[in-house]
């Protein structure tokens, strides 16, 4: 099953909130104001939804915005304070990109990146052990406790705590699956592969 | 005796502290108009225009009367029009500009190297403005003279948005801003941009009190500018703020600029190779506010 996906334009955020007109994401207050009609419209989304936030058409974000906009929001996100919620930005220029994690770098946090070519980056800081785990996540597009465990030669109940923290961080969709002998397991999606 | 404060021949940010330090002969006759006397300057830059601007503000608060003698040099005259120093200054001075006004008509130049005229920052909209048209009109100069590619006139934008955004969120005050374009042949053989941001607002010091007074040893306003320009100390308890300042002086020193900031008693900044200077003063004539000068230089190959 795949989740549900939906994309919000920064720029049709800006046309609706702010009355400027600019195409910048510049100082704190414009971040807040964007930062906060995302979290109307992520609260009303349903249970596990991916958010793809698309920068395409926005000119800069200063450090400030960046913090507001993803800093913050992603730090709430993965507190669960918006629901069961998945996040993706798009459409980053690379000053956007280096801006975004500066800002996320700052309060140790991380995202993913979708670029043009169809491919991902990691932004931020994620601890090597878990972007070992991520990078297999994203490259088998599901994995479970026991494939990690076979995979990199971990205990299971260890490469099960991988995965479980790479899903709180939001980077990975934690999904329970029926076995067929009746038994139930929790497999874990990239979020790519759900995009 | 009359109030009058005289401007060095120079006017920068080299300079600033002689006209700070003749307010205090103002004090002496407190109540008296008081004259800025720019005869004798030969050149003055954004820094220098926000200066006079900040200086004619500060008298002003203090309910003294201000008026203006222009500079005897038609140059220097056009350059502060051009800057839109008149049009702001009529706010504060008395002006007379009918005797050493140029007496040839004088235009803009389309090709003019100023990339910011004087502009005054209260609010939000402020800072979108001038970043919407530094943007506009960056392909002018910053592509042209300073060699930057997109990324790199971004990341200038980013920078002159961060500095100035610290007037509406921490000074309490309104403040200016001013960009020019200029050539430091002897000193570096290549162009080079200045930025001057300014406010008379409660200044870094007050603004870091709270948080940092009761903590640091012998606290000042040459430890707070330091906290705030190398170790991202806000006055709030949140880990994303304070970040403008640092992430500034970063890109000022991977691109080999200069900075530095002057507040209250103090100023401090980074200075690169190319530039012979103090980095760090303090026990100078205390003014309120921040006051900031960043240089860029066109890119190093």
């Amino acid at each position: 099953m795949k989740n549900e996906i939906k994309k919000y334009r920064i720029v049709d955020l800006m046309e609706e909130n702010l009355t400027n007109g600019s195409k910048n994401i510049v100082t704190r207050e414009t971040g807040r104001i964007i930062r906060e009609a995302i979290e109307v419209k992520i609260q009303k989304e349903q249970e596990e939804m991916i958010i793809i936030l698309d920068f395409s058409g926005i000119g800069i974000i200063d450090f400030s915005c960046a913090d507001e906009v993803a800093a913050k929001f992603i730090a709430r996100l993965n507190l669960k304070e918006y629901g069961d919620k998945y996040l993706l930005f798009s459409g980053l220029t690379p000053s956007q990109e280096e801006n975004i994690t500066a800002a996320l770098e700052k309060k140790k946090l991380s995202l993913l990146s979708l670029k043009e070519d169809g491919g991902w980056k990691l932004m931020g800081i994620l601890n090597p052990y878990l972007k070992d785990t991520l990078d297999l996540v994203m490259e088998r597009k599901s994995l479970t406790a026991r494939e990690l465990a076979d995979l990199t030669g971990v205990e299971i109940n260890s490469a099960s705590t991988k995965l479980l923290n790479l899903n709180k961080v939001r980077l990975a969709i934690r999904m329970r699956e029926a076995l067929p002998n009746g038994g139930r397991q929790f497999v874990y999606r990239s979020l790519i592969s759900s995009s | 005796m009359k109030n009058r404060i005289c401007c060095p021949k120079i006017l920068d940010e080299s300079t600033f502290e002689n006209l700070i330090n003749q307010l205090d002969k103002i004090g002496v006759d407190f109540g008296m108009p008081v004259t800025i006397d720019l005869s004798k300057a030969q050149f003055i830059d954004p820094y220098g225009i926000l200066g006079l601007l900040e200086i004619g503000r500060y008298l002003s608060e203090r309910d003294l009367s201000l008026s203006l003698i222009l500079p005897h040099s038609e140059e220097v005259i056009k350059y502060m029009e051009r800057l839109d120093f008149f049009k702001i200054a009529s706010e504060l001075f008395s002006l007379d500009l009918d005797d050493a006004w140029p007496q040839e008509p004088f235009f803009r130049s389309p090709h003019s190297d100023v990339l910011l005229e004087t502009r005054k920052i209260e609010g939000t909209d402020d800072i979108h403005n001038l970043v919407e048209d530094v943007r506009q009109r960056a392909e002018t100069i910053l592509t042209s003279h300073l060699k930057y590619d997109a990324n790199a006139i971004d990341s200038f934008v980013v920078a002159l948005s961060e500095v100035c955004q610290n007037i509406p969120e921490h000074s309490e005050d309104i403040g200016y801003v001013g960009i020019q374009k200029y050539f430091y042949g002897k000193k570096l053989g290549k162009n080079i941009v200045k930025i001057a941001v300014m406010d008379l607002g409660v200044g870094i010091r007050e603004s870091l009190t709270p948080k940092y007074a009761p903590s640091v040893k012998n606290w000042s306003d040459l430890e707070a500018i330091n906290l705030a320009l190398f170790k991202g100390a806000s006055r709030f308890d949140d880990p994303g703020r304070g970040q403008g300042l640092t992430q500034v002086r970063k890109l000022v020193e991977r691109w080999k600029g200069k900075l530095m900031i002057r507040s209250g008693t103090a100023r401090s900044g980074i200075i690169p190779p190319w530039e012979i200077s103090r980095p760090k003063r303090s026990s100078l004539k205390d003014f309120p506010g921040t006051q900031i000068s960043i240089i860029l230089p066109e890119k190093f190959s």
